[in-house]
């Protein structure tokens, strides 16, 4: 590379990295969840990760928010899915790290549509740059070992429940119930940007 | 088929012939229509590629920015298009907001039953975060990537970085 190109390509990412938004450590497919203990929404309560892996098959970690349309396009769909597998051993957790929701509001949001998950405020955003989270509703779901296994989307079609072609995030719920590899372990959350202080 | 094609065509040669000031009808764009519909189509400009969506407020805040930035620049030297990432929900929203905002530039609606598909034919390396802006050179190469809302100052100096590229 000619000293003019690298001074140019150099200059780019500079530009590209000073413009770019906080991008923390990333979790990649099979690493080690970061643990966390962060306050439920609704009543303050610790909520901590390490705990409900020793008391779950797996931890479906979903960060949401309450004023995204995109988030709450799935609002009905994350409640069946909580719902349908908890009963098969899979916990759910809410996080929501934007700092332009507070509390209050996030727990009536949660309440407002059903979850019957725990949704806990993630301040400072901490939790959201540990796992490298950038929107919502952005999906990641961990064996009991706390091990990434799928990161992504819920799936491709957030108009319609109804004319979805791609479950990705079903998918790996099913293929790891049932002790094989995750078919797609990784797809691009498509949301809104998480609204970091 | 060809009803696309009679939608596309026109819209194709009056990509860059937008008069600033007033918004274009938006066209519809599958990600295999990207690099022949906006990037080869520039004709040697430097070309600057927003993509958006109505729901995305930091996109909404953004687009000011970015016609101030824009306007600094010839348009010998540089086409700014838009695309929209609505999805057909929303996207009868796009040219309301491009109407009421008299945003300048030529827009573009993301034709695609899979985002993802097109977020990985526009560049593999996005993650799908809005906004996000791509400048690309003369010769079509990506010279900046900004990830993320962006400064009336970060976009000219991504232009200035993509002019300087190819000089």
């Amino acid at each position: 590379m000619s000293p003019t190109r690298s001074v140019v390509v150099a200059a780019a990412l500079a530009a590209a990295l000073l413009a770019a938004p906080a991008r923390a450590a990333e979790l990649k497919i099979g690493g080690t969840a970061p643990d966390f203990t962060l306050p439920a929404a609704n009543d303050g309560q610790p909520v901590t990760l390490q705990r409900l892996l020793t008391t779950n098959k797996g931890v479906a970690v979903l960060f949401i928010a309450t004023k995204c349309p995109v988030s709450n396009a799935y609002n009905e769909r994350m409640a069946a899915l909580a719902k349908e597998y908890a009963a098969k051993g899979i916990a759910f957790v809410g996080i929501n790290s934007n700092k332009t929701e507070p509390a209050a509001e996030t727990a009536e949001h949660a309440k407002k549509h059903g979850f019957s998950f725990v949704v806990v405020k993630d301040p400072g955003n901490k939790v959201a740059d540990a796992y490298g989270a950038q929107k919502t509703p952005e999906v990641f779901l961990l064996n009991a070992a706390g091990q990434l296994i799928y990161h992504g989307r819920i799936d491709e079609n957030q108009d319609d429940a109804k004319a979805v072609r791609s479950p990705d995030f079903k998918n790996a719920l099913d293929a790891f119930l049932a002790g094989k590899p995750v078919p797609v372990a990784e797809t691009k959350a498509f949301g809104c940007t998480i609204k970091r202080v | 088929m060809r009803a696309v094609q009679r939608l596309l065509l026109p819209a194709a040669l009056t990509l860059f012939a937008a008069p600033r000031g007033a918004a274009e009808p938006v066209k519809l764009l599958r990600p295999d229509q990207y690099r022949s519909r906006i990037v080869a189509a520039k004709k040697g400009r430097i070309l600057l590629v927003n993509f958006w969506a109505t729901w995305c407020v930091p996109c909404r805040e953004e687009m000011p920015k970015l016609a101030a930035a824009a306007r600094a620049f010839s348009s010998k030297d540089l086409a700014v298009v838009l695309v929209a990432t609505d999805t057909p929900k929303t996207s009868r929203e796009v040219p309301t907001f491009l109407s009421e905002t008299k945003v300048p530039f030529v827009c573009w609606q993301v034709r695609s039953a899979d985002p993802q598909l097109f977020i990985d034919a526009v560049d593999r390396s996005w993650d799908g975060t809005l906004p996000y802006t791509l400048v690309y050179d003369r010769k079509g190469d990506v010279a900046v990537r900004l990830a993320g809302a962006q400064t009336e100052a970060s976009i000219t100096d991504a232009i200035r970085i993509a002019i300087g590229a190819t000089r």
